[in-house]
């Protein structure tokens, strides 16, 4: 999955496979602050933009793909 | 109201009495009643500001959930602008004022601001930001509007959390007030545990070490080094007791009525950095500054990468100083808290790699102590009141290697000369006493672990405790240090 390559590169890991359940707590190095760096790959990656109230809902890796397919397919 | 005070001894029982005996549709008019008559033992006038704000919420809750999406921005707009103009004149003006006059007396120019005769209103930097999460929770979607006007003050003004806190979120609190409270053994108990448990650390732990240490901070050009040093530790101590002593009498006093409001600490000293000693220490503030300043900032400047981060975090961490008080010292304060965040943020990786070379016990030992220290020698700015103040006090601390060096009996004399021996060990054994229970709760919930014990033991520990309270207990109506915020 791209979303994974994008997670192994941002946090510098080889070994991070992510679900949809997966969350901040699954993921060493993810945390309050590395949050947004981690969106902004996220963007870049994609070519798209999220919208600051779609940021602060995302609970999971399942919130982001979902909010990343709408994006990208418009 | 203080709640080290003979009034609240009588207040309490008789609001929670008569809320037990009131049918459930009349409780919320009965503890609105009570709200508005503890926060007028103060200055009576001032409960305008807080009608004020309240009307201007309620309003703006509502009008947010029902308006489209380019106008609910402007009504959160319209709601933060009251709350924080509020919070500027009473709070900020005087300090603007006086900071705009020296600077324009250095620049040549003459003084044109006058200053105002203004008292802070107790509690105002509290429920206004309580108030203000209403507003931005609705605007998130993450809660309803509360269209009961009476239950929507209720939120703000509840009395045990009115004046220093838990700083309190709509989807935590704002429902419990719609539910109908069966009076319950276990939360009457427990509140009441609570309640014994922050009083004793206010009128015995925190009072006692800030009688012992006042004079020293009131005067340190009269103290040896070796005093000052003393003093500065104990301060933290008196400042955890006071504060987290007045968030547990105000989560009792909500748990005795079945109201269950957030945790406001949570063993701070065992945080091994500053970044983890901000989940522990005064968590409702932190969490407010984290989900409403730190995570949009950093969201809207997230293409600035590491430097959204470092931004956000010297941005969140001096206007948190700024909440704390209108001085240069918090401002100052809060300023090094984000240097040392910023700190530990690009050092992780480099910290975990070094410490991790140790044997675990060492880590932790290292980096609790590490961080106590940081936190001890910060809390300066808190007592001090002036940066001179603070900077003079800093000066002093190494003069204690040249006093212990020179002659130990000497310095030890000098020491017992200026702080009374007796008030300085029983402090001692008072700050083993509170460590030896933060260590125990860190296995289990203090509660749970008091609640297991027969009940000679329950009731023992009990009534020494409410003894100590009234044998050690200083009742010269010290004020809680965080009502000046």
């Amino acid at each position: 999955m791209q979303l994974n390559n994008v997670f192994r590169k941002c946090f510098k890991r080889q070994d991070i496979t992510v679900s949809p359940e997966t969350s901040a707590a699954d993921v060493t190095g993810w945390d309050s602050l590395t949050h947004m760096i981690l969106i902004n790959d996220i963007e870049r990656h994609f070519s798209i933009k999220f919208k600051l109230m779609e940021i602060m809902k995302f609970n999971n890796v399942g919130d982001m793909l979902a909010c990343i397919k709408k994006k990208v397919n418009t | 109201m203080l709640f080290n005070s003979f009034q609240f001894l009588l207040f309490f029982p008789v609001v929670t009495i008569i809320y037990f005996l009131l049918p459930h549709k009349f409780r919320w008019i009965h503890l609105l009643t009570a709200s508005c008559v503890f926060y007028m033992m103060y200055i009576p006038v001032y409960i305008l500001i807080l009608f004020f704000t309240i009307i201007i919420d309620y309003l703006a809750g509502i009008l947010i959930e029902n308006a489209d999406e380019e106008r609910k921005f402007r009504f959160l707009i319209m709601s933060v602008i009251a709350n924080v103009g509020v919070l500027c004149f009473f709070k900020y003006y005087n300090f603007f004022a006086a900071n705009v006059d020296l600077l324009l007396h250095k620049t040549g120019g003459t003084a044109n601001l006058p200053l105002l005769n203004i008292l802070l209103p107790i509690g105002l930097s509290f429920h206004t930001f309580q108030a203000m999460s209403y507003t931005i929770e609705v605007y998130r979607g993450n809660q309803k509007a509360e269209r009961h006007f009476g239950i929507y003050a209720l939120y703000v003004m509840f009395y045990p959390q009115l004046v220093a806190g838990p700083i309190e979120r709509p989807q935590n609190l704002l429902h419990q007030f719609h539910e109908k409270k069966k009076i319950d053994y276990d939360n009457v108990v427990a509140g009441l545990r609570k309640i014994l448990w922050g009083l004793f650390k206010k009128a015995v732990i925190a009072d006692r070490i800030g009688a012992l240490i006042d004079p020293v901070f009131d005067n340190p050009h009269n103290y040896s080094s070796l005093a000052i040093n003393v003093a500065v530790f104990l301060f933290i101590f008196q400042l955890y007791c006071d504060f987290s002593g007045y968030s547990d009498i105000a989560i009792g006093t909500a748990r005795v009525m079945g109201f269950k409001l957030m945790t406001n600490f949570n063993r701070p000293f065992s945080s091994k950095s500053i970044t983890e000693f901000w989940r522990r220490w005064h968590i409702s503030l932190s969490t407010w500054f984290y989900d409403y300043v730190f995570n949009p900032l950093v969201a809207i400047l997230r293409s600035w990468r590491k430097w959204a981060i470092v931004f956000g975090l010297l941005l969140t961490f001096f206007l948190s100083g700024l909440w704390h008080g209108a001085s240069w010292s918090f401002i100052l304060w809060g300023t090094i808290y984000g240097a040392a965040l910023v700190y530990e943020f690009f050092t992780q990786a480099v910290r975990r790699r070094l410490f991790g070379m140790l044997p675990l016990w060492l880590n932790h030992a290292l980096s609790k102590v590490i961080t106590f220290t940081f936190i001890a020698l910060t809390s300066v700015f808190f007592r001090a009141k002036t940066v001179t103040g603070a900077f003079y006090i800093y000066k002093r601390l190494p003069g204690i290697f040249s006093e212990l060096s020179t002659s130990k009996s000497a310095a030890r004399s000098r020491l017992f000369g200026d702080l009374d021996k007796g008030a300085l060990l029983t402090c001692f054994l008072l700050i083993l006493l509170l460590e030896l229970t933060h260590h125990k709760e860190g296995k289990e919930p203090l509660d749970m672990f008091v609640g297991r014990q027969p009940r000679a033991v329950r009731l023992g520990v009990y009534f020494a405790m409410a003894f100590s309270i009234y044998l050690f207990g200083v009742f010269t109506q010290r004020q809680f240090i965080y009502f000046q915020f």
